[in-house]
């Protein structure tokens, strides 16, 4: 069933056109995650879900009904702000029930309520401070129990970690997706963050310049981005894209790609049959950091394992990983080895491409070939 | 050589704060806190028409002033001024900035509008309205040159409806000014928190009484102290729009020290009066203050 459709949604400001034409579906029980730059009009289409920005035109439904018109107390959504927005003149237990009050539920009711929910959250201690004699992770807390309280059909989040230390947010994003997995409930969450959007999400929402970029699950939108744009996007660090000139090597596609010394080398991309038409034109090859490895961490269960010798420019140890950067075709290109390879800068190593998850780009149009 | 004009500019450098504020120093501290002092003392001499810094006489002067009728009539103007004044200030100030917040057109020129008669000295003030109330010169006469002849508006001159004519002016002149406190106070809610109400199925009555005006408490107990010291202190509006008159109706303590002081001789008197004006307010401003300084040094 069907939870929320939004069917050609725009937003205008005046002439100016934040939101050009959103079409996105997600079933009950999903937790979409609507993901992108600063400016791609995310935010908006969440405050439009919520009723507190108008829609200029297309239809937006909750369960088949549609809400266009219908006041945001109406729409049985609840919401989680970015800076909480927890009312400071009350305590925590009358800001969590306040949104109960003011639908007239009793009084005895609304206690067992907020009780049950500050119990699912572990804030029963807080119930009687007030919100500034609590912490950022407190206050996040109470925020979502304000929302959890009303048992809505939707929950709204807007950036709910951005306002957290780093540590901090690792464990909400934790709690968030345990809160989900608990209560099944349907979750649109914003976020500009790719990796909060891949570890929560059932399904993402990409955007860029009020445009929807791709709609797809974590893994579809990390293994077969649309477009250069999600591919970039998606993933830190980001895809390398290289670009290529497409060949045929014994018949099958390959790119060609030239290391730092002028040899170059053929990396067979696959036989996908949509590659045909591109050889001998140019694309850009697409590949993960994590496809370019050392020999020990290679997948060696992938039909497309290359070898070549490539000289290090840099290494970034992480601890776990050394991210070591290479140059093909005059661009520095990523690859993550383990951290005991032997990486030196200034000499070479033996490098593994994994080709099963490359993937290419039409350079004119940045769509993905295939 | 070059190290005694390093050492004398250090010298400049570390104490020309101090040289800079010390002139203005030493004339706050002789002619505001050394003549309060000096008030002080006459309020307990027998002091009538020039100070007399010799006649020690206690507390005596003080006790008289509690005897005299006119300052019984000022003190009870005073209630009524002042209750009415900082009351209507607020509320019309507190309207005023809940309608002009709601996203208006032209909000700039309005805000300046309401704001102006705060530009203007109380003098001018009162005597605006002493003319706009006067029922031979102004409104009414105005009236019943368009034929409403029966229209009566003579507050000005009746001896119990003076003092609302005081209030009137007052809170013409200084309800803008708390309107643009308000205003500051309501800019300064987070967003956020109003559309969570609107969320949480507040409707707009519900989200200014529960959840807006709570948080404006610190700008209610500044616009209380600035309008209660305003109140206590109001000499030249009185003077200029009722001169304390008619008879004695509209005298206020301001007005009642003044008289007593330099034209009734009876400056002990008068000094007492001022003393016990100055103990009112700084009962209001201390705590105030002493609030304000502490809750800076905590945040």
């Amino acid at each position: 069933m069907s939870s929320l459709s939004i069917r050609d949604v725009h937003k205008a400001y005046g002439p100016t056109e934040v939101l050009k034409g959103i079409d996105i579906d997600i079933d009950s029980g999903d937790f979409l995650v609507l993901v992108g730059p600063s400016g791609c009009g995310k935010s908006t289409l969440l405050n439009m879900i919520a009723g507190l920005d108008s829609i200029t035109s297309g239809e937006i439904r909750i369960e088949d009904k549609v809400v266009n018109d219908t006041h945001p107390s109406e729409r049985d959504i609840a919401m989680v702000f970015q800076s909480y927005a927890l009312y400071p003149n009350m305590n925590v237990e009358k800001n969590i029930s306040f949104g109960l009050e003011m639908r007239r539920m009793p009084r005895k009711q609304r206690r067992e309520r907020v009780a049950e929910v500050a119990q699912m959250l572990q804030i029963e201690p807080l119930l009687k401070r007030k919100p500034s004699q609590l912490s950022g992770g407190q206050r996040q807390r109470v925020a979502m129990g304000r929302a959890l309280v009303r048992e809505p059909k939707i929950f709204l989040f807007d950036e709910p970690l951005s306002n957290l230390d780093a540590k901090l947010r690792v464990d909400m994003r934790t709690e968030i997706k345990k809160l989900h997995q608990r209560l099944g409930s349907t979750i649109v969450y914003v976020t500009h963050d790719q990796i909060e959007a891949m570890t929560l999400a059932t399904k993402i929402a990409i955007m860029k310049g009020g445009v929807l970029q791709q709609l797809g699950t974590p893994a579809e939108l990390y293994n077969q981005p649309a477009n250069m744009f999600v591919a970039g996007f998606m993933g830190s660090p980001s895809m390398n894209l290289i670009p290529a000139e497409l060949v045929a090597s014994d018949g099958e596609p390959a790119v060609r790609m030239v290391r730092k010394d002028e040899s170059s080398m053929l990396l067979p991309v696959g036989d996908n049959p949509a590659y045909r038409d591109w050889i001998g034109k140019p694309v850009i090859l697409g590949l993960r950091p994590e496809t370019i490895t050392d020999v020990g961490s290679a997948e060696q269960d992938s039909p497309l394992l290359f070898q070549g010798e490539c000289l290090i420019d840099v290494t970034e140890p992480t601890g776990a990983d050394v991210f070591a950067i290479i140059e093909l075709n005059g661009r520095e290109v990523v690859g993550r080895m383990r951290a005991s390879c032997g990486a030196k800068v200034g000499e070479k190593l033996s490098v593994v491409f994994n080709m099963r998850h490359a993937v290419l780009f039409d350079p004119q149009t940045e769509g993905r070939i295939g | 050589m070059s190290d005694t004009t390093r050492t004398s500019g250090d010298w400049l450098r570390q104490n020309l704060p101090r040289l800079v504020l010390s002139p203005s120093f030493a004339i706050t501290l002789f002619f505001v806190y050394g003549f309060i002092l000096y008030t002080a003392w006459i309020s307990m001499t027998r002091s009538r028409m020039l100070p007399k810094l010799d006649s020690f006489v206690g507390f005596e002067n003080y006790g008289k002033l509690w005897k005299t009728l006119n300052w019984q009539i000022a003190l009870d103007n005073l209630a009524i001024f002042g209750t009415l004044y900082i009351l209507i200030c607020g509320v019309l100030g507190l309207l005023l900035a809940i309608l002009l917040d709601q996203k208006i057109r032209a909000e700039g020129f309005l805000r300046t509008i309401y704001l102006y008669p705060m530009a203007l000295s109380f003098i001018v003030t009162g005597t605006a309205w002493k003319w706009f109330l006067n029922p031979g010169l102004g409104l009414e006469k105005s009236m019943h040159e368009w034929g409403f002849h029966s229209f009566s508006f003579d507050w000005l001159i009746n001896p119990k409806m003076a003092i609302y004519t005081v209030v009137i002016a007052g809170v013409w002149q200084t309800s803008g000014f708390v309107m643009a406190m308000f205003l500051a106070g309501l800019r300064g809610i987070d967003n956020e928190q109003l559309k969570a109400a609107q969320l949480d199925g507040a409707s707009a009555f519900q989200t200014y009484r529960r959840i807006i005006i709570p948080q404006l408490r610190a700008v209610f107990l500044s616009a209380f102290v600035v309008l209660a010291h305003m109140a206590i202190k109001s000499y030249d509006l009185v003077v200029a729009l009722t001169g304390g008159g008619p008879g004695n109706a509209t005298e206020v303590p301001a007005t009642f020290m003044y008289s007593y002081t330099f034209t009734r001789n009876q400056m002990g008197v008068g000094a007492a009066s001022a003393m016990v004006m100055l103990m009112t307010i700084a009962a209001i401003i201390v705590p105030y203050l002493y609030a304000e300084t502490r809750e800076k040094r905590h945040g």
